[in-house]
């Protein structure tokens, strides 16, 4: 047998697909993949909402605190005069299901929140830059208006079955990009929900006050302050944008012949 | 804290966003397109050596059977190795793990392990011409992972292609 010294032949290892054209059709295609998911698991969701009823949510969730909530002391008296407040308000939802109880948030954020079994959370930071009733009672409103199309749920759902399955995902530590992509694609639901929420506050405001002056006053000035350079943010952002929640809260005061002028009342622990 | 709807973070809001999305999508993005860019220059390059190297080395006899050919008659013999420890870029890193999760080819990988395999047989021949062999035969490849330390030992640092044979001296070439 003869010795012929060849060289190695390329190309058979070796695919030539240009490597940037792997990445690209991975990424897409797997943040589409993600999308999907994260849409089906929403859905999943929303069946599930059907199926458990206030009731059972009451039941399951009367007297819970969340563990890492740093509350005011309970002798605060605007811990007091905010739960007022909100069973006033309450009352101008009928049928409501739910006890609502007010906490006082350690944080200097201002935010509000609703969790499961009518606990509304306040901040300090909140509470502090409200300058009449009549705001503090629009954010509370708000809020009933998140029990009302039972938002708290779903974001308590949302929030478990994403994590649930992105941390099966995440094995691997690299999928980090679908799940941000489908994060940022499901607030468009999450704005949504905060619109239809302000309306539901709006109303109350306007029954419980007979007039809706000073119930934008917070988003008037967060919108002052705010400056959205970009233009980028309305797309990323869980909230819409100040300007444009005054703006559709004029609207439905307009459409519906609500009062923009009437009597501010002010708030009792702060200067009379 | 749960997530919970919430009244709406003010201020902060927007640039944080727009920083988180930058963390989130900006930051890895441009890292994978630096680790790209710089781990393809170092490819290119090393395939170029091998490429070079290869033709220095051109009919040098090295082959695969486990007993020599009859006609070779040999003075001296020797074992010669030739190993090269190989590491992934966070490019091909990162494509392979979203590979990982659908099946397939990992294209990136394959051409990592070619540069191991051909880097692997030109030392071993290398040191066997250095050394004033002609030729060998009964040529054997083996990989082992390389464990990363940092991540309990999960992770994998790079892959040793180690290739080895038995080296001969020839008494007088093909017989």
């Amino acid at each position: 047998m003869k010795f012929i010294a060849k060289k190695p032949r390329e190309g058979i290892n070796v695919s030539d697909e240009h490597p940037l054209v792997e990445a690209g059709t991975l990424i897409v295609g797997l943040t589409a993949i993600f999308i999907i998911i994260a849409l089906a698991l929403i859905f999943i969701i929303e069946v599930a909402l059907y199926f458990v009823s206030t009731e059972t949510e009451a039941e399951l969730f009367s007297g819970w605190i969340p563990d890492d909530l740093v509350t005011v002391s309970p002798a605060d008296e605007r811990l007091g005069q905010a739960q007022s407040l909100v069973d006033r308000l309450a009352r101008h939802w009928a049928e409501t299901p739910y006890e609502f109880r007010v906490e006082i948030d350690d944080s200097d954020v201002a935010n509000a929140m609703a969790l499961p079994g009518g606990l509304i959370i306040v901040t300090q930071g909140l509470l502090d830059q409200v300058e009449s009733e009549n705001e503090l009672a629009f954010v509370l409103g708000h809020e009933l208006g998140h029990f009302r199309n039972r938002d708290h749920l779903r974001a308590l759902g949302r929030g478990i079955l994403l994590s649930l399955f992105f941390a099966v995902i995440t094995g691997n530590d690299v999928a980090g990009l679908g799940i941000n992509a489908s994060d940022i694609a499901l607030r468009g639901f999450s704005r949504e929900q905060e619109s239809k929420a302000d309306a539901f506050g709006l109303a109350i405001v306007h029954s419980e006050y007979g007039h809706v002056n000073q119930a934008a006053r917070l988003f008037e000035r967060w919108d002052a302050a705010d400056e959205n350079v970009l233009g980028i943010a309305t797309y990323l952002s869980t909230h819409p944008q100040p300007a444009d929640r005054v703006e559709r809260l004029r609207a439905i005061a307009e459409r519906d012949g609500w009062r923009t002028e009437g009597q501010v009342t002010s708030l009792g622990w702060q200067g009379r | 804290m749960l997530t919970a709807p919430r009244f709406g973070l003010r201020e902060m809001e927007d640039s944080f966003e727009t920083l988180n999305v930058f963390v989130n999508f900006g930051l890895p993005l441009l890292l994978l397109m630096a680790a790209y860019f710089i781990g393809s220059i170092i490819e290119k390059n090393h395939f170029q050596s091998i490429r070079k190297r290869e033709d220095d080395l051109h009919g040098f006899p090295v082959v695969s059977f486990d007993t020599m050919p009859d006609d070779w008659r040999v003075s001296s013999s020797d074992m010669v190795t030739g190993s090269i420890v190989i590491s992934l870029d966070y490019f091909k890193r990162v494509i392979a793990g979203l590979r990982g999760l659908i099946g397939g080819r990992i294209k990136t990988y394959e051409p990592l392990l070619e540069r191991a395999r051909r880097e692997a047989l030109l030392r071993m021949t290398e040191a066997a011409r250095e050394q004033g062999y002609d030729a060998i035969f009964n040529v054997r490849l083996e990989t082992s992972r390389l464990a990363n330390a940092g991540r309990d030992g999960k992770g994998t640092a790079g892959v040793e292609m180690l290739a080895f044979g038995t080296a001969v001296k020839f008494a007088s070439r093909f017989g």
